[in-house]
């Protein structure tokens, strides 16, 4: 069977400057996939292609072995999500979830109805968009990109301006819509936790390229290179070809022969998951790391130590 | 009644009701003077001058048709081309943008001369289709500024988004361009009517007498100083933009998902 989304050799260039290099990557039915990066790096800009807003330099889209990279946007089968709510301020809540379900011969009221029942927005169906809040307008637009049942839904950072209780509970539920449906979607975002819940897989981009794409924990235990062992933030980088898991780090000396030291500064404690974190910048390194710490510590001047034996080379599951 | 509404009621009253109310009440009555001691004299005799003024009829009705053209083309060109200006970005917009406007820089006369020209050679010269075409040169810069802002102010994502939920162009349109834009068309019908209606120069020299509008016959009455017959007038001309404000009015509610004012679901 051909995969509900294959992307070959896409590239898109902005005047001099190379936003998408040579992506390429499969989609199969109902599968999630999540893309994480920095903000500014060009997962907008590669949704919008995706969607149909604008056009690749290079490369191809194929949506079920049918060629889709020059069909115009509201022929394709896809939907998506923006960071914004974009409702349309004068039609009411239930119109605006009808809207695309009904341009695409969808309409199905007894459908509409659960849609407003398990987004909670039942009560505000007639209601207009100015008359109801930030959150629950976010809620109307993910209903309308999922009433109109499409093959595939692309997300842009849709849940960035929710407060982080609800942004918790629509994560869950969107999951759930996506996997009930079978629909695959595709989910944009600089939020490293949120990628890993709604996604099968990830896909960590930068520089207008995949540097590794896999499941959340292959990719954890073995990152490709010390781009992704940074962005994930669970290794210390000793240089580009070396790192070594946090959790193998210690601020006591360790009763090893062959263990190495850092010296560091403890800027900060924040306290998450009921476990102290110390922010400590490490000076020889040039860099800055996020360590739970097992006991008080006092004053700021700390070291880490490290065993050898502990160092690891990057390489794992490239692309 | 707050301050403030006070302020707004005080001020329409003085500005806009009363000249309206008194301009009606002097087409019904007697010319009457400041302190002149007359007392209110009711007449329709300057509705009679009004109706017996020759093909007063045929004037209004080349009016309402040249203005109605003057109209549609204005909404056609105005929206496409705001649009473009809105969405679109390529090398050279900032001196098309001050093309767009030229025309009201320029006097609309000597325009008017030069394509006169081109008007008897194309056979567009004292036809209605030639004074709706030379009408277009004070609107549609008006026309095309206006919608452009009004695109600029939709936004690109709100363009996007009935593209992505599958709205074909016309689709888009009429569900979410034109219903969001309704204030642009109300400034619009409004101001292209009024002035198409009160061009005289320029309908004189395109249409050559042969297509006469209401400003053509209005403007012998100047000469008169019955203040009478000049307000029966202005009432009768003021019709014309109302009437066609009242049917545009009616097009806007026949949008889709407009709220019809009479129905309130909530």
């Amino acid at each position: 069977m051909s995969h509900t989304l294959d992307v070959q050799h896409l590239s898109k260039q902005f005047n001099q400057d190379l936003i998408l290099s040579d992506l390429a990557f499969q989609l199969k039915r109902g599968e999630i996939l999540s893309i994480v990066g920095p903000s500014g790096s060009g997962k907008t800009t590669l949704l919008r292609i995706l969607a149909g807003l604008e056009s690749p330099s290079q490369g191809s889209i194929h949506m079920y072995g049918k060629e889709i990279t020059f069909q115009k946007a509201n022929r394709r089968d896809i939907s998506l999500v923006f960071q914004q709510p974009l409702l349309f301020p004068h039609m009411t809540v239930q119109e605006n979830i009808t809207y695309g379900a009904k341009l695409a011969g969808k309409k199905n009221n007894h459908k509409i109805s659960e849609l407003l029942k398990s987004t909670g927005l039942d009560r505000f169906k007639s209601y207009f968009p100015s008359e109801i809040s930030g959150g629950q307008q976010q809620r109307v637009a993910l209903a309308r990109a999922m009433a109109t049942e499409p093959e595939i839904i692309l997300f842009d950072e849709p849940f960035s301006s929710l407060d982080p209780k609800l942004r918790q509970q629509i994560r869950y539920w969107v999951r759930d819509f996506l996997v009930n449906q079978s629909i695959t979607g595709v989910f944009v975002t600089h939020d490293t936790e949120e990628a890993m819940i709604m996604g099968d897989r990830l896909a960590l981009f930068h520089e207008g390229k995949f540097q590794q794409i896999d499941q959340a924990e292959v990719i954890h235990k073995h990152p490709a290179n010390s781009f992704v062992a940074d962005f994930l933030g669970g290794h210390l980088v000793i240089d580009e070809q070396n790192y070594v898991p946090l959790k193998e780090c210690s601020l006591d000396p360790i009763n090893e022969q062959e263990a190495r030291s850092y010296n560091g500064v403890l800027q900060h404690i924040t306290y998450q998951n009921g476990q102290a974190v110390g922010h400590i910048f490490l000076e020889d390194l040039d860099h800055k790391i996020s360590l739970p710490l097992e006991k008080p510590i006092s004053g700021e001047e700390v070291t880490l130590y490290i065993k050898e034996s502990s160092i690891r080379t990057f390489g794992g599951s490239s692309l | 009644m707050n301050i403030k509404k006070m302020t707004f009621v005080m001020l329409a009253l003085l500005l806009f009701i009363m000249p309206v109310l008194l301009l009606l009440l002097q087409s019904v009555s007697s010319p009457w003077r400041f302190q002149s001691g007359e007392s209110f004299h009711f007449q329709i005799e300057s509705f009679q001058v009004l109706w017996s003024a020759a093909n007063l009829l045929e004037a209004t009705l080349w009016s309402i048709v040249v203005g109605a053209g003057v109209l549609i083309l204005n909404m056609a060109v105005g929206i496409a081309a705001g649009k473009a200006l809105s969405t679109l970005s390529f090398k050279g917009k900032p001196l098309l943008e001050a093309l767009f406007l030229s025309p009201v820089l320029i006097p609309v006369l000597a325009v008017a001369m030069g394509l006169h020209l081109f008007m008897i050679q194309a056979g567009l010269a004292d036809t209605a289709l030639g004074v709706i075409l030379i009408h277009l040169v004070p609107t549609i810069p008006y026309s095309i500024r206006i919608f452009h802002n009004s695109y600029a102010q939709l936004g690109k994502h709100m363009l996007e988004q009935p593209v992505v939920l599958g709205a074909g162009p016309l689709q888009q349109l009429f569900t979410v361009e034109l219903p969001l834009m309704k204030p642009a068309i109300r400034s619009v019908t409004f101001l292209t009517i009024v002035i198409s209606l009160s061009q005289y120069a320029i309908t004189s020299i395109i249409g050559g007498g042969r297509i006469v509008t209401l400003p053509m016959i209005f403007f012998p009455f100047l000469d008169t100083a019955n203040t009478s017959v000049m307000a029966a007038f202005a009432v009768w001309f003021a019709m014309i933009p109302l009437a066609m404000y009242i049917i545009v009015e009616a097009f806007i509610l026949l949008l889709p998902y407009s709220r019809m004012p009479w129905r309130n679901t909530r």
